[in-house]
């Protein structure tokens, strides 16, 4: 038995074909858009060591700044209201009987579809003349431009786009509490109750301590989620107006696959992978709990 | 009597908690039915009549963009891409996840950890590396580059959740099979893969939801229009010069469709599935 489990023919057998494929495919392209990150580099020459240079140009890049913006402000939005909304779904489903699992999966059907279809079918809604403009227009009031205007700090856009954003995505982590909800023993709520408790305390003082490991794993699947995002705002507004909805990762695209700079556009993703990683390690912090015994 | 007593326990709350949810439920369904309700209309009564129910169920939309658009081949390259990748990474990655949860080796540990940070890189990351490496090695614009880096992205979650449910098969049971005289080969493919069939079903779910909405590599991959998967061939209905907003919608619609129809008949495994991968991740 022992002899057999420490095979080492079979354990290459068994491990090599995935081994083989994450590291040639994920771990050395990321060493190597590591390397590119301090290279002068595009789509006609080979990679030449610069040191630093991409990372000055990032700092006169206006664009780049807009996107650091969005993509921050995406982060913290994102992260905020579904946690929020989540929440509060969760908490309302597991308080009724009849419909649940109805309810439960209708809001998360859009968690599993495409997010360049749904970005398409919204941009048709909020566009200027059509979807919700021509039902406003009806009652007499003039829809504003959903997808299209740049006033304030941050632009009208880009609200819509993280509501859009939240619409599809907050039955992720509504599941996510509603999974741990389920797992609190009935007997601490009973407790509750015949102590005079009502529900709205309950779900205040059991609950909410209660699910805080689940919300550090919602929230860093959350961040990491808002940090890659692209579909949506790619079909929606493709970065514009004048480049004002961009991300990091719609501006790497961009950088990349349009002006095929290379060199650039590893480096903007080298910022990505560093906050992804940043975020996850100061959510881990935050919300790293001794476990309850349930 | 008694369910008299029930009914009049519907408190006030509750019938507010009720009319919130069936609100929300609206505002989930509504432009899903939609985007089907214009799906049959015609370019114009899009402008005149948005919200009305299609005059005429006007099928050409669909054709034309079934043919025209180049949708059909689509569907068929997503369908081969992402069946491709569902039975490759369900071999390779439960067999990476027997190595490390049911083979005595001391690294395993580490190559747990080392496949768990795929989880936490951006696929924006590789994406200049490996599109560079692609077109020299002539991988570009074929679908053979397109299943490798889908491969790759969804191993880490299949032998996280493979390997959970290896380790949950009990040792008597690999024991025994040892005593008859199993392989060690035996035991993975007779013993532990028939065992761990829920979680196969779990992850091929997860991997075929996730590749068949893919996007970003698909584009950069792909500029050909025979080899393009169907999330790319959608936007190309909308763009500065041409708005055929019906094409686009048919388009939209057999693109979620499969996914619905997925989702309708294992609706309750695929959220079970998803969040387990995403709790134990």
């Amino acid at each position: 038995m022992d002899k057999l489990l420490k095979d080492k023919k079979a354990l290459l057998f068994f491990l090599l074909p995935a081994f083989l494929l994450f590291t040639l495919i994920l771990f050395i392209p990321i060493c190597q858009s590591v390397y590119y990150a301090f290279c002068d580099y595009d789509a006609l020459s080979a990679p030449v060591f610069v040191g630093l240079k991409n990372f000055k140009r990032m700092l006169l890049d206006k664009t780049m700044k807009i996107a650091l913006k969005n993509s921050l402000f995406f982060l913290i939005f994102s992260c905020v209201s579904q946690l929020i909304m989540g929440l509060i779904l969760a908490g309302l489903l597991t308080n009724i009987k009849k419909g649940r699992n109805l309810f439960k999966n209708i809001i998360y059907l859009p968690c599993v579809l495409s997010s360049a279809a749904l970005g398409l079918l919204w941009m048709f809604i909020f566009s200027t003349k059509l979807g919700i403009n021509q039902l406003l227009a009806k009652i007499g009031i003039e829809g504003p431009l959903w997808l299209m205007s740049t006033d304030g700090f941050i632009i009208l856009p880009m609200w819509v786009i993280t509501f859009v954003a939240l619409w599809q995505y907050v039955g992720q982590s509504m599941m996510l509490y509603m999974a741990q909800i389920s797992g609190i023993g009935s007997s601490l709520y009973e407790a509750a109750y015949i102590d005079g408790c009502g529900k709205v305390k309950a779900f205040r003082y059991i609950t909410l301590p209660l699910i805080k490991p689940m919300v550090g794993t919602a929230m860093s699947l959350n961040a990491i989620g808002s940090l890659k995002f692209f579909d949506l705002i790619f079909n929606m507004t493709e970065g514009g107006p004048n480049h004002k909805t961009e991300v990091l990762a719609t501006h790497l695209y961009t950088q990349g696959f349009e002006y095929f700079k290379y060199g650039y556009a590893s480096a903007i993703g080298v910022v990505l992978l560093v906050l992804c990683l940043l975020t996850t390690f100061i959510i881990n912090r935050v919300f790293k709990t001794e476990s309850y015994e349930m | 009597m008694e369910t008299k007593l029930n009914k009049k326990k519907i408190s006030i709350p509750t019938i507010l908690i009720y009319v919130f949810l069936c609100i929300l439920a609206l505002v989930y369904i509504l432009p899903l039915v939609w985007i089907v309700l214009v799906s049959f209309k015609t370019n114009s009564e899009i402008f005149t009549s948005p919200f009305a129910l299609p005059e005429t169920f006007y099928l050409e939309n669909y054709q034309v963009a079934w043919t025209a658009g180049h949708l059909g081949t689509a569907t068929l390259n997503s369908f081969i891409v992402c069946a491709s990748t569902l039975v490759l990474s369900m071999l390779f990655g439960s067999m990476a996840a027997f190595a490390i949860g049911r083979l005595r080796w001391k690294a395993s540990g580490a190559m747990m950890v080392y496949f768990m940070t795929g989880m936490m890189i951006p696929v924006h990351c590789v994406l200049i590396p490996l599109f560079t490496r692609f077109t020299k090695l002539g991988l570009s614009n074929s679908l053979v580059g397109l299943i490798l880096p889908y491969l790759t992205f969804s191993l880490p979650t299949t032998i996280f959740i493979m390997t959970g449910f290896f380790r949950s098969i009990p040792n008597e049971l690999v024991e025994s099979a040892c005593m008859d005289g199993c392989t060690i080969y035996g035991i993975f493919f007779k013993i532990c893969m028939p065992l761990a069939k829920t979680g196969l079903f779990v992850t091929g779910l997860m991997t075929f939801v996730a590749n068949w909405n893919e996007l970003l590599l698909a584009m950069v991959f792909i500029s050909d229009d025979t080899k393009k998967t169907l999330p790319v061939s959608l936007s190309k209905f909308v763009g500065p010069y041409n708005t055929n907003y019906t094409q686009m919608f048919a388009a939209i619609v057999v693109a979620i469709i499969p996914t619905i129809v997925v989702y309708c008949m294992f609706s309750n495994q695929i959220v079970d599935g998803l969040t387990t991968g995403a709790v134990k991740g």
